[in-house]
C-alpha cells in the first residue's frame, strides 16, 4: 500500500492543478451568464444591475459577432480581477460610439477566444447598457507589443480596438498583444 | 535453469529500460512542475505591474522630486487649480501692478504648492499679502535663508503660509503651504516698474509664462581663476546649479488643454493726451474715461497664460515730451528719476561710418515653431539693409555652431545672397549652446579700427545659464557692441536687457511676424546713427547718489533714464554729453520735478542692479556686492537675490496628523512653441520620464499614459495548470501502472 503514495500524491497534485485551470474557465464561462442575465436587466431598467451581489464592476456593453456566433459581456475597467469575468473597457479610452477610441480587452483563452475566427469585413455589434446600439466593421489587425499599441486615445474618428493575448496557442503570457481595428459604420437606439 | 537463466536474461533489459523510462518520467514531471510554478510566478509577478503600475504612480516621498501627486486609487486625480489676476495702473513715468494668484485646492488632502512665474525684469517686488477666508497676513521682508526656515516652521505647524523667492530677475516663486480641502487661498504680490519708452513710444511688458530653458549639462567643468594671477582657480561644475528651480513641468499644448488663466486690467494715466494705445499680442477693450486716461481689459475675458502682454501708447499730438522729472519724498531723503530724450542729429546731413555687423541666429529647438520665422524674417531684412561697404558675417548655433564666412565678408551682392539662402535654409532643432556663438561674434579679426562693429544676436533666450553669457560679453566685447533681438512670445527680457548693457549696445523685442519690420527698423535706425556718447549727470546742488553710476550710451530715440537719491531736492541737474561729434548739454532745475510715485524703490532696483552686474564684471568681491544689496534690500523692502518675502498665519489650520501633499504647479508652453523641438532635446529628461511627468500634470480623471494606450495582461495560466496538471496524471497513472508490474514480476519471482 505504501508504494501507492507517491503515485496518487502525483495525481492529487495533478488534479488540482488541472482544476484550478478548469475552474478558470468554469468562472469565466459562469461571469458571463449571470452578466448576460444583468445585463439584459440593465436594459430593460435603465439601472446598472449588479450581475451578483458583491461584484465591483458592471456590464458597460455586450460585444457581438453575428457571423461566428460569438458574444460577451464588457466590463468597466480592465483590471486583473475584472478581466476574469469578462473583457474589460479600458479607463482611458472612449465609450463604444463616442469621439475617439474604445478599446476592450480580453483573455485570448476565454472570451477573446473568437477573435482569432473573427475575419477584415466582419461586422461587430456594440449594445451599450443604455441600449445603445452601434455596428462596426472590422478594418484592420496588428500585433504589438503592450507598452507600444499605438492607439490614441485621442483619435479623431470612432473608433473600436478589442485586444487580447498574441499568440494565440502560446502556454505562457507574453508581451505581444494581437489588436482588432474596426470603425463606425451606423448606429441605432 | 538454463531456461531460467535465459528467462531472466531476457527480462533484466526489459526491467531496466522500464526502470529507465519510469525515472526519465519523472524527472520530466518534476520539470515540468518547476516549470509551471516559475512560469505561475512570472506571470503573476507581470500580471501585478502591468495592471497597478499603468502611469508610473509617484509615492509621497517621491513627490519632493516635484510632480503633481496622483491618488493611489487612480480613480480620481485633480490637481491644485490657479488663476491669475493682473491690475496694473500707470502713473506718468511709473507703474504699479497687483499679481494676485488664487491657489484653488479642488482636493481631498491638505496640499503645500509651488508656482513658477516670471515678472518683469526691473519691477521692484516690494509687497506680499496673503488672504486667507477674510483675513488678510501682510508678508515681511528677511534674508533668504531665514524666510525660508520661517516658511518651513510654519508648514510643519500646520499653520497657512505663502513665500516669494527670486529666482532670477525676471523668475521667482511663490509657495504657499497649508490650503486645505476645498479651500482657496490668495497671494498678492505688488510691484513698481518704470514705463519703458523709445522715441514717440511708451510701453508695458507683462511676461505670463516661463519659456522652458536650455540648460547645458554640467559634463565639462569650467574653471574660474583668481584674478590675482595667482594660478589657484574653482572649478564650477555645473553652469546651472538651481536648475530645479527654474524648471518646472510644461504641458503639452497638444495633449492638454491651457492652464493657469489669466486676467489683466491696465489703468493708463499717461499724464498727457493720449494718441494710440495698442495691445501686440492680446484682443484687448479700450475705454477713455477722459482724454489723459484709458482702461484697458482683456476682450475675451481670461486668457490662458503662455505669451507675453505688451501694451504702447503714443501722445495723442505731435511728439513725447522729450524731458521728463518726478521726485519722491521718503524718510529723511528725495528720489528723483529723470528721462531725457537727446536731440537726434539729422540722418541725410551725416554718411553713417563703414560698419562691420556680425548676425548671430539661435536655430535651437526652443526657436520652433513662429520664433524661427520671425527669426530668420528679421534677419533677412537685415541683409537688406547693408551698404555696399559694409562688412559683414552670419553665426547660426544650436548646440553646434556654423560661422559662415571665415572672416567678415564685404556686403556685395554676391554675399549677400550667399548669406541669403544660408539663412532661408535653417531649420530649429537641437540644444541651445549660446556662449560658444557669442565668443565667436565677439571674435575681433579685423583690425581696421575705423569701422564700428556691431553684433545683432537674435534668439529668445531660453538658457539657463545667463550668468556664463555675461561673463563671455564681459570678458571679450572690446570694441563690439552687443543688440539683442528678442523674438517669441515669450523670451527672457532679462538676458536680453543685461547682455545689451554689458555690451553697450541695446535690445528690441519681435513679438510676431507683424512686427518684425517695425521693430528692425527701430534697430537700424540705432545702429546707423551715431549713439549719444560720453555722458554726465552732474548736481549744482544737492549731493546725490545716481544710478546708473556710469551713463551708458544712448542710441536714436531713446531715453536717457537715471534715478538719484538727493539730501534735498534744491538746484538743477546738468546732463552733458556728445551727440556724434558734436557736445550737447542740458540743464534741469529740480524745482519743477513733479510728484512721483514708488520712485525710491525703482532708484534701489537700479542700484541693486549695478551690484549685481558689477559682480559679474568682477569689480566687486561677491562678498562686497551681496552686503550692499543685502542692505538695500532690507531697508527698501524689495526681494532680490538675497531676500525673500514671507508672510505666516500665526492660526494653525491644519489639523495634527494630517498629512501634507506637495505640488508643483504645471505652465504653459509658450504660444507658437514646438513642443517636440524643445523637449526633444533635453538630455536629463528621457521620454519616458517626460511622459509619465505629463501623466502626473492633467487634470484628468485617470492616470493615462498620453500617447498611447498600455493594454492589460490578457492570458490567463488556465492552459498551463490544465496542461501540467494532466502530465502530473499521466506521470501518476505510468507510475502506478509501473509499481503495479513491479510488484507483480516481484511476486512471480
Amino acid at each position: 500500500m505504501p508504494r501507492l503514495v507517491s503515485p496518487l500524491a502525483l495525481a492529487l497534485v495533478g488534479l488540482i492543478l488541472f482544476g484550478d485551470g478548469a475552474y478558470i474557465h468554469a468562472k469565466a464561462w459562469l461571469a458571463q451568464v449571470l452578466l448576460e442575465r444583468a445585463f439584459d436587466r440593465s436594459i430593460a431598467t435603465g439601472q446598472a444591475v449588479k450581475p451578483w451581489p458583491w461584484a465591483d464592476t458592471r456590464p458597460v456593453a455586450r460585444i457581438e459577432v453575428k457571423r461566428i456566433g460569438a458574444s460577451a459581456i464588457v466590463l468597466e475597467g480592465a483590471s486583473g480581477q475584472a478581466l476574469a469575468f469578462g473583457p474589460g473597457h479600458i479607463h482611458q479610452s472612449a465609450d463604444a460610439g463616442e469621439r475617439g477610441i474604445a478599446v476592450y480587452a480580453a483573455h485570448r483563452d476565454t472570451h477573446f477566444r473568437f477573435l482569432r475566427n473573427v475575419a477584415i469585413g466582419d461586422v461587430i455589434d456594440v449594445t451599450r447598457s443604455n441600449g445603445r446600439h452601434f455596428r462596426y466593421r472590422a478594418d484592420s489587425t496588428a500585433v504589438v507589443r503592450f507598452d507600444a499599441s499605438g492607439i490614441d486615445p485621442a483619435a479623431e474618428g470612432f473608433e473600436l480596438v478589442l485586444a487580447t493575448c498574441w499568440p494565440f496557442d502560446a502556454v505562457t503570457s507574453g508581451p505581444e498583444r494581437y489588436v482588432l481595428h474596426a470603425t463606425l459604420i451606423g448606429a441605432s437606439s | 535453469m538454463d531456461t531460467y537463466d535465459t528467462a531472466d536474461g531476457d527480462e533484466r533489459p526489459i526491467l531496466s529500460r522500464l526502470i529507465k523510462l519510469g525515472l526519465f518520467l519523472l524527472a520530466q514531471g518534476i520539470a515540468v512542475m518547476l516549470v509551471a510554478f516559475v512560469a505561475l510566478l512570472v506571470s503573476l509577478g507581470t500580471g501585478w505591474s502591468a495592471t497597478t503600475g499603468q502611469a508610473g504612480l509617484l509615492q509621497p516621498g517621491e513627490a519632493w522630486s516635484g510632480s503633481l501627486l496622483l491618488k493611489e486609487d487612480g480613480a480620481t486625480t485633480e490637481a491644485i487649480r490657479l488663476g491669475t489676476d493682473i491690475d496694473i495702473t500707470v502713473s506718468g513715468p511709473t507703474l504699479r501692478a497687483r499679481v494676485t494668484q488664487a491657489f484653488r485646492n479642488p482636493t481631498r488632502d491638505w496640499v503645500a504648492a509651488t508656482y513658477v512665474y516670471p515678472l518683469a525684469t526691473n519691477g521692484a517686488v516690494d509687497t506680499l499679502k496673503m488672504v486667507v477666508g477674510d483675513r488678510v497676513i501682510v508678508g515681511d521682508i528677511k534674508e533668504r535663508q531665514r524666510a525660508r526656515v520661517i516658511y518651513e516652521e510654519a508648514r510643519r505647524a500646520g499653520q497657512k503660509a505663502a513665500l516669494t523667492e527670486q529666482e532670477r530677475p525676471n523668475i521667482f516663486t511663490n509657495s504657499v503651504a497649508n490650503i486645505g480641502p476645498g479651500e482657496t487661498v490668495l497671494v498678492q504680490i505688488e510691484y513698481q516698474e518704470p514705463v519703458h519708452q523709445s522715441g514717440n513710444e511708451y510701453s508695458l511688458r507683462v511676461p505670463l509664462v516661463v519659456a522652458p530653458r536650455y540648460n547645458p549639462a554640467p559634463i565639462v567643468q569650467s574653471v574660474d581663476f583668481r584674478k590675482d594671477g595667482s594660478g589657484w582657480g574653482i572649478a564650477t561644475s555645473d553652469p546651472v546649479p538651481d536648475r530645479d528651480r527654474i524648471s518646472p513641468q510644461v504641458l503639452d499644448p497638444a495633449r492638454n488643454a491651457p492652464v493657469n488663466p489669466t486676467s489683466i486690467t491696465v489703468r493708463l494715466k499717461a499724464g498727457f493726451a493720449l494718441g494710440e494705445v495698442r495691445s501686440h499680442h492680446h484682443n484687448v477693450k479700450v475705454e477713455s474715461p477722459d482724454n489723459t486716461t484709458r482702461v484697458v481689459t482683456l476682450a475675451d475675458g481670461a486668457v490662458p497664460a503662455d505669451r507675453d502682454f505688451e501694451l504702447t501708447w503714443k501722445p495723442a499730438a505731435g511728439t513725447a515730451p522729450s524731458v521728463g522729472l518726478f521726485r519722491e519724498h521718503v524718510g529723511d531723503a528725495d528720489y528723483l528719476l529723470a528721462f531725457v530724450t537727446p536731440p537726434s542729429t539729422e540722418q541725410a546731413t551725416q554718411k553713417p561710418l563703414p560698419r562691420e555687423v556680425v548676425f548671430v541666429i539661435d536655430n535651437s529647438g526652443s526657436m520652433g515653431g513662429t520664433s524661427i520665422v520671425q527669426a530668420k524674417a528679421s534677419l533677412l531684412y537685415a541683409l537688406g539693409r547693408l551698404q555696399p561697404n559694409d562688412r559683414f558675417n552670419v553665426i547660426r548655433f544650436d548646440d553646434t555652431m556654423d560661422v559662415l564666412f571665415p572672416a567678415s565678408a564685404p556686403a556685395d551682392a554676391a554675399h549677400v545672397n550667399e548669406a541669403r539662402s544660408f539663412v532661408g535654409a535653417l531649420q530649429a532643432r537641437g540644444g541651445t549652446e549660446m556662449v560658444p556663438a557669442m565668443r565667436a561674434a565677439l571674435t575681433d579679426k579685423l583690425v581696421d579700427g575705423s569701422m564700428v562693429r556691431q553684433v545683432v544676436f537674435l534668439t529668445d533666450g531660453a538658457i539657463g545659464n545667463e550668468q556664463q553669457l555675461f561673463e563671455t560679453i564681459t570678458a571679450m566685447r572690446g570694441r563690439s557692441r552687443v543688440f539683442m533681438v528678442g523674438i517669441g512670445s515669450a523670451p527672457n527680457t532679462f538676458l536680453m536687457t543685461r547682455a545689451a548693457e554689458l555690451g553697450r549696445g541695446a535690445f528690441t523685442h519681435i513679438g510676431s511676424v507683424e512686427q518684425v519690420e517695425e521693430r528692425m527698423r527701430g534697430l537700424f535706425a540705432r545702429l546707423e546713427n551715431p549713439a549719444v556718447t560720453g555722458l554726465t549727470a552732474k548736481f549744482s546742488d544737492a549731493k546725490a547718489d545716481v544710478t546708473p553710476a556710469i551713463i551708458p550710451d544712448i542710441y536714436r530715440e531713446e531715453p536717457l533714464v537715471l534715478a538719484a537719491r538727493l539730501d534735498k531736492p534744491a538746484g538743477s541737474l546738468e546732463i552733458k554729453g556728445r551727440v556724434g561729434d558734436r557736445p550737447w548739454s542740458v540743464t534741469l532745475p529740480l524745482q519743477s520735478a513733479a510728484e512721483g510715485k514708488g520712485l525710491s524703490k525703482l532708484w534701489a532696483k537700479r542700484k541693486i542692479g549695478d551690484a549685481e552686474v558689477a559682480r559679474a564684471m568682477r569689480e566687486t568681491t561677491p562678498e562686497e556686492s551681496d552686503k550692499a544689496i543685502l542692505a538695500l534690500a532690507l531697508d527698501h523692502q524689495i526681494v532680490t537675490r538675497l531676500t525673500s518675502l514671507v508672510a505666516v498665519d500665526k492660526t494653525p489650520s491644519r489639523p495634527e496628523g494630517e498629512p501634507l501633499k506637495l505640488s508643483d504647479l504645471p505652465i504653459n508652453l509658450p504660444d507658437g512653441w514646438d513642443f517636440e523641438k524643445v523637449f526633444g532635446e533635453r538630455p536629463h529628461l528621457t521620454p519616458t520620464q517626460l511622459r509619465e511627468r505629463h501623466a502626473d500634470a492633467r487634470n484628468q480623471p485617470t492616470p493615462a499614459a498620453p500617447d498611447t494606450i498600455r493594454l492589460p495582461k490578457t492570458a490567463t495560466s488556465a492552459e498551463l495548470k490544465m496542461i501540467a496538471g494532466l502530465i502530473l496524471i499521466a506521470l501518476a497513472l505510468i507510475l502506478l501502472v509501473f509499481k503495479r508490474r513491479r510488484s507483480l514480476l516481484t511476486d512471480a519471482a
